[in-house]
C-alpha cells in the first residue's frame, strides 16, 4: 500500500495554531479535496505534505516510510501553485523538462518527455513558446505537465483553478479529473470552491479554523453533513434555532417532527436544504404557514423566498418539477418540511 | 493629455539639452578657445583626444580601467549583501547595506577627503587599484539597489515550485534566482560604470596627481579654461551614457528600476 | 544534510562574508573616522600637520582664531552660502521638475523608457561638462549675452528701462547683460545639475499615484487645477519634501559650479575644504573640521528625509 498517512500532524506559527492535530489517510490513486474557507489551514496542510513546511508535531508517512522531515526537493511531490509559478526565463518545454534536466537526464530525452506531456495536456507544438505568450488556461496546463514530468508519487494542487475564469474553470475541472483517473495518481487539491471539490474529488476533507470538520465522499458531505458548519458551507441551507422537547423540534411556538434523537431540552440548530421543502396544501405533518416575499426564476431552478412562522426560508424547485399552482409574490401559502429532511445539530457557540 | 503639459515637457527637454548641445558644437572649434557657434569647424579635436595627445589618450585609458574595475568590484560586493538582505533580512545584512550606501549619500568631497587620508596611511595613495576600490565603495549603493529590486521581483512560489521538482537550494539558486536577476546585476554594473566615468572629486583626492582620468584631467585644467578637446571628452562620455541606458531600457526594465509600479503597464 | 560534503562550502561562505564585512566596515567607516580624528589635529607652520586633541579648528570655524578678542563669522558665512545656494537651487529644481514628471508618468511605458534614457544620460553627465556648457552659454563674449546684443534685445531692454533693473540685480554691466559671476548663474547651474535627479526621485511616487483617485475627483466635479490642489499635491507632499532634502544634501557638496559662477566672496564650504586639504592653504586639520561640519549638516538632513520617507510609507 502506498497510502499517504498523517498522524497527529499539527502546525503552529508562533502562538497561532494554523492546523490543529489531524489524522488523515489519502488513499492511493484517489483524488482528495481539502475544502474550506480562506484561512482554514488547508494550504498550510498542503505545504506540509509537499515538504515546504515542517509540522510542529506529528508524523507523515508514505507507504510506511516516515517522510515528516524529508525536505521538498527530496520528496519530489509534483505541485501546481496558485500562481502556477512558471519560470518566465524558460520556454514552455524547458519549464516542463525542468525536474528532469536538473536531475541530470540528457537534454534530448528530457525534451522528448516534455513534448509527450505537452501532448497529454493538449499543448502539443507549444514547446518553444515563452510563458508570457500563453493564456491563463494554457499556463495551467503547462503547470500540470511540469508537475507530472517527474512522475511523482503524490500530485498536489493549490487552488489550481482560481486564476481562471468561470467557464474555463468548469472545463478544466473535468479535464483534470479525467487525467488524474487515467494516470491513477494520488492527488490532493486545495480549494475553497465546493462545486470544484464535488466535481473532482473521491473524498472531501472539509476544514475550518485549522480543524477537520468532516471527511467523506461528496454525496455524503452534501446529504449527511456532520455539523452545522458543513451544512452551511456546502450548498444552500435554511437554518432555524430551537430546543429539543419530547422527541420533537420546537422552534418558537412551532413544533416539528424529526428523525433525530437528542437529550431533552438541549439547544439545537435545524438545517433543511431549499430543494427539500415543498410548497403545497396536501394535509401532512410539519406544515407551516408562510408569505411569499420574493420569486425568481433562474432558468434551471425557481427560487421562492418566504417569510414563515419559524422565520425566513428559501425553497427551490428544479425546472420540470411540477408545481401545481405557482405562488406569486405577496401570496399566503403553506410549506411542508418532511421530517427526514430535517438535519438536527447541537447548537454550539460559534467562535 | 493636455497640450500645455506636453509643451512644458518638451521645453524642459530643450533647456536640458541646451548646454549639452553647446558643448558638443564647441568640439568643432579649430582654435584653442571655446566659441559658440564654433569657428572654422573641424574634426581635428577628435583626433587629438583619441589618438595624438598622450595626455588625453592616457586619461581615457585610465578612465576605462577605473570604471570597469570599479563596476566589477561594486557588483561583486553588492551581490552577497543584496542576497543576504533578501534571503534572510538579517541584522548584519541591513547594517552592511546601510554602511555600503553611506558614501554615496553624503557629499562626495567629505568621503574624498577621508579616502585621501585613508590611502595615505595604508599606502594606496596615487595607486590605480586604490582608485578602483574607492570608486567601487562610493558607488556600491547602486548595484545593491538594482540587485535588491531584481531579487524582490522573484516570486517566492517559483522557489517552492523548484523545490517540489527536486531542486536543492544550490540548483534553485542557479536555475531560478540567478537567471532572473542577471539583467538587474548588469544594470547595476552599468550605472557604476557611467557614474565612475563622470566622477572626479573622489578620484582627485585618492589619485594624488599621480594619474588622471578624463574628467579629472578636465577638472585639473579648469584654471586654464576650457578647450575644445575637453568638449570631445564630453561628447564621448555622453555617447557612452546614452548607449548604456538605452541598452538597459532595451533589455531590462528601466521604468521598473527607476521605481515605477511594476503591475501597471 | 551530509555534513562532510557541506562543511567546506559553509566554511568558504563564512570566510567570504567575514572578508566582505571587514572590507566594507574599513572602507565605508574608516575614512570618516580619519576625517574626524584629523579635525582635532594641529597645523604646523612650514610642515604639514600633527596629531593632537584640540578644539581650535572648531573654534576657528564658529568664531575665528582670535576669539575672544576678535570675532569673525567668515567660515559660518561660507556654510550659510552652501545652504543658501543649495536651498534655492533644490527648491527650484523640484518645482520645475514636478510638472514634467507628472506628465512623464502618464505616458506609455515605452515612451517613459525613452525619456528616462535621456534623463539618465544627462544625470550621469559630469559636473565639469555641465559647467562647461553653461560657461559657454553665459560667458560675456559668447552664448546668451552675445545673443542678447546681436538680436537687439539688449537695446530693447535699455529702451524700456528694464536694463537698469538688471544692473541693480548685478546681472548687467554698462554695455550688456552679464551672468558671470552672479548668484543667478550659480543657482541656475546647480538646479540644472540636480534637475534629472529630481525627476528620478519624484518618478516612483508619481508613477504609483492611483489614477482612479483623480478620476473619482473628476466625477465629483473637480476641475484640472482643483484635482492637482486637492488630490495630487496632498498625496505627494512627503515625497516632494523628501526629494528637496536629498537634492539639498547633494548640492551641499557642489564644487565646480560654485568656483566658476559664484562671486569670490560667496564661496562655499566645499570650496574651502578643497583649498585647505589639497589647495593653496594646506591646512588639513581645519579642512577636516569643515568637512565634519558639512557632514553633520548633511547627515541631519538625510535623517530628516529618512523620517519623512518612513512617514510616507506608513499606511
Amino acid at each position: 500500500m502506498h497510502d499517504l498517512v498523517l498522524k497527529g500532524v499539527s502546525k503552529s506559527f508562533g502562538n497561532t495554531v494554523a492546523v490543529e492535530p489531524i489524522d488523515l489517510t489519502f488513499g492511493k490513486g484517489q483524488l482528495t479535496a481539502l475544502l474550506g474557507p480562506s484561512g482554514c489551514g488547508k494550504t498550510t496542510l498542503l505545504r506540509m505534505l509537499a515538504g515546504l513546511e515542517e509540522p510542529t508535531i506529528g508524523q507523515i508517512t508514505l507507504g510506511g516510510e516516515d517522510i515528516t522531515f524529508k525536505r521538498a526537493h527530496k520528496r519530489k511531490f509534483g505541485m501546481v501553485f496558485q500562481s502556477f509559478a512558471l519560470f518566465p526565463h524558460y520556454t514552455v518545454r524547458e519549464n516542463v523538462a525542468y525536474s528532469l534536466t536538473i536531475s541530470g537526464v540528457a537534454k534530448d530525452i528530457a525534451f522528448a518527455k516534455a513534448d509527450e506531456l505537452l501532448n497529454t495536456v493538449q499543448l502539443g507544438g507549444f514547446g518553444d513558446r515563452r510563458i508570457g505568450q500563453l493564456s491563463g488556461g494554457q499556463r495551467q496546463r503547462v503547470a500540470i505537465a511540469r508537475a507530472l514530468a517527474q512522475e511523482p508519487k503524490v500530485f498536489l494542487l493549490d487552488e489550481p483553478m482560481s486564476a481562471l475564469d468561470a467557464k474555463l474553470r468548469e472545463e478544466m475541472q473535468v479535464e483534470l479529473r479525467m487525467l488524474q483517473q487515467s494516470l491513477g495518481i494520488t492527488t490532493i487539491v486545495v480549494t475553497h470552491d465546493q462545486r470544484e471539490a464535488m466535481t473532482m474529488a473521491d473524498k472531501i476533507v472539509v476544514m475550518s479554523n485549522g480543524r477537520v470538520e468532516q471527511v467523506a465522499p461528496p454525496q455524503e458531505i452534501y446529504h449527511k453533513p456532520a455539523n452545522a458548519f458543513v451544512a452551511d458551507f456546502i450548498g444552500k441551507t435554511n437554518f432555524f434555532d430551537g430546543v429539543f422537547e419530547n422527541g420533537k423540534v420546537q422552534i418558537g411556538q412551532t413544533i416539528l417532527d424529526c428523525d433525530a434523537g437528542f437529550i431533552e431540552g438541549s439547544d439545537i440548530r435545524v438545517a433543511i436544504r431549499p430543494e427539500q421543502i415543498y410548497i403545497d396544501t396536501a394535509p401532512d405533518v410539519n406544515r407551516i404557514s408562510a408569505d411569499v416575499t420574493f420569486v425568481r426564476d433562474l432558468g434551471p431552478v425557481q427560487e421562492y423566498h418566504l417569510n414563515s412562522e419559524i422565520g425566513p426560508l428559501i425553497v427551490e424547485y428544479a425546472a420540470g418539477e411540477d408545481l401545481a399552482n405557482k405562488p406569486i409574490m405577496g401570496q399566503k401559502t403553506t410549506v411542508r418540511l418532511p421530517p427526514d429532511a430535517l438535519q438536527v445539530f447541537p447548537r454550539e457557540p460559534r467562535p | 493629455m493636455r497640450i500645455g503639459s506636453m509643451i512644458y515637457m518638451w521645453l524642459s527637454a530643450l533647456v536640458l539639452a541646451m548646454p549639452i548641445f553647446v558643448v558638443c558644437a564647441a568640439a568643432l572649434n579649430s582654435g584653442r578657445s571655446m566659441f559658440f557657434p564654433p569657428r572654422e569647424p573641424t574634426l581635428a579635436r577628435f583626433k587629438e583626444f583619441f589618438i595624438s595627445e598622450p595626455i588625453w589618450t592616457e586619461a581615457l585609458m585610465n578612465s576605462i580601467i577605473v570604471a570597469f574595475g570599479a563596476a566589477s568590484l561594486a557588483v561583486l560586493m553588492a551581490w552577497p549583501i543584496a542576497y543576504m538582505l533578501w534571503s534572510s533580512g538579517s541584522k548584519l545584512s541591513k547594517i552592511l547595506a546601510g554602511l555600503g550606501s553611506m558614501p554615496f549619500a553624503v557629499p562626495p568631497i567629505v568621503f574624498g577627503v577621508g579616502l585621501g587620508f585613508f590611502w595615505a596611511f595604508t599606502g594606496g595613495l596615487g595607486e590605480m587599484w586604490a582608485g578602483i576600490i574607492s570608486h567601487a565603495v562610493l558607488l556600491m549603493a547602486l548595484p545593491i539597489v538594482t540587485i535588491s529590486i531584481g531579487l524582490q521581483s522573484i516570486d517566492r512560489s517559483h522557489l517552492n515550485a523548484a523545490a517540489t521538482m527536486g531542486a536543492t537550494d544550490q540548483v534553485a539558486f542557479r536555475t531560478v534566482v540567478l537567471p532572473q536577476t542577471i539583467p538587474y546585476s548588469i544594470s547595476g554594473f552599468f550605472f557604476v560604470l557611467v557614474l565612475s566615468f563622470n566622477e572626479f572629486i573622489v578620484i582627485f583626492f585618492v589619485s594624488a596627481s599621480s594619474y588622471a582620468t578624463v574628467t579629472l584631467q578636465i577638472f585639473n585644467s579648469l584654471r586654464n579654461g576650457y578647450t575644445p578637446t575637453m568638449a570631445v571628452a564630453a561628447i564621448t562620455f555622453l555617447s557612452v551614457s546614452i548607449i548604456v541606458f538605452a541598452a538597459v531600457a532595451r533589455w531590462g526594465d528601466l521604468p521598473r528600476l527607476m521605481g515605477a509600479d511594476p503591475t501597471r503597464k | 544534510m551530509n555534513t562532510a560534503s557541506h562543511d567546506p562550502r559553509a566554511l568558504l561562505r563564512k570566510t567570504a562574508m567575514t572578508v566582505l564585512t571587514t572590507f566594507i566596515i574599513v572602507l565605508c567607516v574608516a575614512p570618516f573616522l580619519l576625517v574626524l580624528a584629523i579635525s582635532f589635529g594641529r597645523k604646523v607652520e612650514g610642515a604639514a600637520w600633527v596629531w593632537d586633541f584640540t578644539f581650535a579648528n572648531y573654534q576657528r570655524f564658529f568664531v575665528g582664531t582670535l576669539w575672544p578678542d576678535e570675532v569673525t563669522f567668515l567660515y559660518l558665512q561660507q556654510l550659510s552660502y552652501s545652504f543658501y545656494f543649495a536651498l534655492i537651487a533644490s527648491i527650484f529644481a523640484v518645482l520645475t521638475a514636478l510638472p514634467f514628471t507628472l506628465t512623464l508618468s502618464k505616458l506609455s511605458r515605452n515612451a517613459q523608457a525613452a525619456w528616462l534614457v535621456f534623463i539618465m544620460s544627462s544625470l550621469s553627465l559630469s559636473e565639469v561638462f555641465i559647467v562647461m556648457g553653461w560657461d559657454i552659454l553665459l560667458s560675456n563674449n559668447s552664448g546668451l549675452p552675445k545673443l542678447f546684443r546681436e538680436t537687439g534685445l539688449t537695446q530693447w531692454l535699455k529702451d524700456v528701462g528694464w536694463f537698469q533693473t538688471l544692473r541693480d540685480w548685478g546681472l548687467a554691466n554698462p554695455r550688456n547683460v552679464k551672468f558671470k559671476t552672479s548668484d543667478f548663474a550659480t543657482v541656475l547651474t546647480m538646479s540644472y545639475l540636480v534637475w534629472p535627479y529630481a525627476v528620478i526621485l519624484l518618478y516612483p511616487a508619481l508613477s504609483r499615484l492611483d489614477p482612479s483617485l483623480s478620476e473619482a475627483a473628476r466625477t465629483m466635479g473637480a476641475g484640472r487645477w482643483t484635482i492637482t490642489r486637492t488630490v495630487t499635491l496632498p498625496s505627494i507632499r512627503l515625497p516632494l519634501l523628501g526629494t528637496t532634502l536629498l537634492l539639498f544634501v547633494f548640492l551641499l557638496g557642489t564644487y565646480v559650479a560654485v568656483t566658476v559662477f559664484a562671486a569670490p566672496h560667496k564661496q562655499t564650504v566645499a570650496v574651502a575644504i578643497y583649498s585647505n586639504v589639497r589647495g593653496s592653504n594646506l591646512n588639513a586639520p581645519f579642512g577636516s573640521a569643515q568637512a565634519i561640519m558639512l557632514l553633520i549638516s548633511a547627515s541631519f538632513c538625510l535623517y530628516l528625509g529618512h523620517l519623512l520617507n518612513k512617514k510616507a510609507e506608513a499606511p
